[in-house]
């Protein structure tokens, strides 16, 4: 990889938007980890054998996850580690296609509204099923 | 990365594997070797975040799920539902505990701790990609 910007940890609750995000960044070309909530963000950067460098989290349900709470956790034991905190899916998209301009392949894989889409699809799907 | 466990038919569309796992470092570790291997991957940390991948109509081909988790079902209930609900979809479960013998009447078991290519193998051999590969349940 030529990035030095190569692990990416993406910390979502909703498993839909999370696997989406992830996948779209592995299309990058990142190594991406997928956290549910802060416990496991913080198991994960504690874990000496890999070394996120940049933790992409939603702070859109602060009751479900403190995504404020891990940025400040982070800043004080893991320093080096970026942080991008986002509050819709839309900005989590382009944060994502971001990343992806400075990641390993240097090019987005597709256009971040396409992962907006195929979210709110998925979403869309397993609400009407429930 | 390299591909430690390349798969036989590498040319072919990746199958789907729904991991339902709550320890965040197994999770991991399975998920990005089976990805090595070829799969595409969704990652759960519950039987309920399984549920919800399946209610999405997401594709999946085989869900490895763990047994005892937290939550409003464990692995084992996820494993008769997908039995009810969607027939063509393969489980396998997975504990460092034995399951009650209704749950493995239901699905392929493979216990903790275990090798990672041996999870592969089971994994391959219940998609029916594998049939020689003398591996049980």
């Amino acid at each position: 990889m030529t990035s030095s910007k190569s692990c990416i940890l993406v910390v979502d609750a909703d498993i839909l938007v999370r696997h989406a995000l992830a996948e779209y960044l592995r299309d990058c070309g990142y190594r991406v980890i997928e956290a549910v909530n802060a416990d496991e963000a913080m198991a994960v950067l504690m874990e000496p054998t890999v070394t996120p460098h940049v933790v992409l989290a939603d702070v859109t349900d602060p009751e479900i996850f403190d995504g404020f709470g891990l940025a400040r956790w982070i800043r004080a034991n893991r320093t080096g580690v970026e942080v991008i905190l986002v509050g819709s899916i839309r900005k989590a998209a382009a944060e994502a296609a971001e990343l992806c301009e400075e990641g390993p392949h240097l090019s987005k894989p597709y256009e971040p509204a396409v992962v907006v889409d195929r979210i709110k699809k998925l979403l869309a799907a397993a609400a009407r099923a429930q | 990365m390299s591909n430690p466990h390349p798969l036989p038919h590498a040319d072919r569309t990746p199958r789907t594997i729904l991991v339902v796992e709550d320890e965040i470092l197994i999770r991991m570790l399975i998920s990005d070797e089976l990805r090595d291997a070829g799969f595409e991957v969704i990652e759960a940390a519950s039987a309920d975040d399984a549920l919800g991948v399946l209610a999405s109509g997401h594709p999946i081909d085989l869900v490895f799920t763990d047994v005892r988790m937290p939550g409003s079902i464990d692995g084992a209930e996820l494993a008769s539902r997908i039995k009810k609900n969607h027939a063509e979809m393969q489980v396998i479960l997975t504990s460092g505990h034995l399951p009650a013998h209704e749950a493995l009447s239901i699905a392929p078991f493979i216990a903790k701790p275990y090798s990672i290519a041996k999870a592969i193998a089971l994994i391959d051999a219940t998609l029916g990609s594998i049939s020689d590969l003398g591996l049980s349940a």
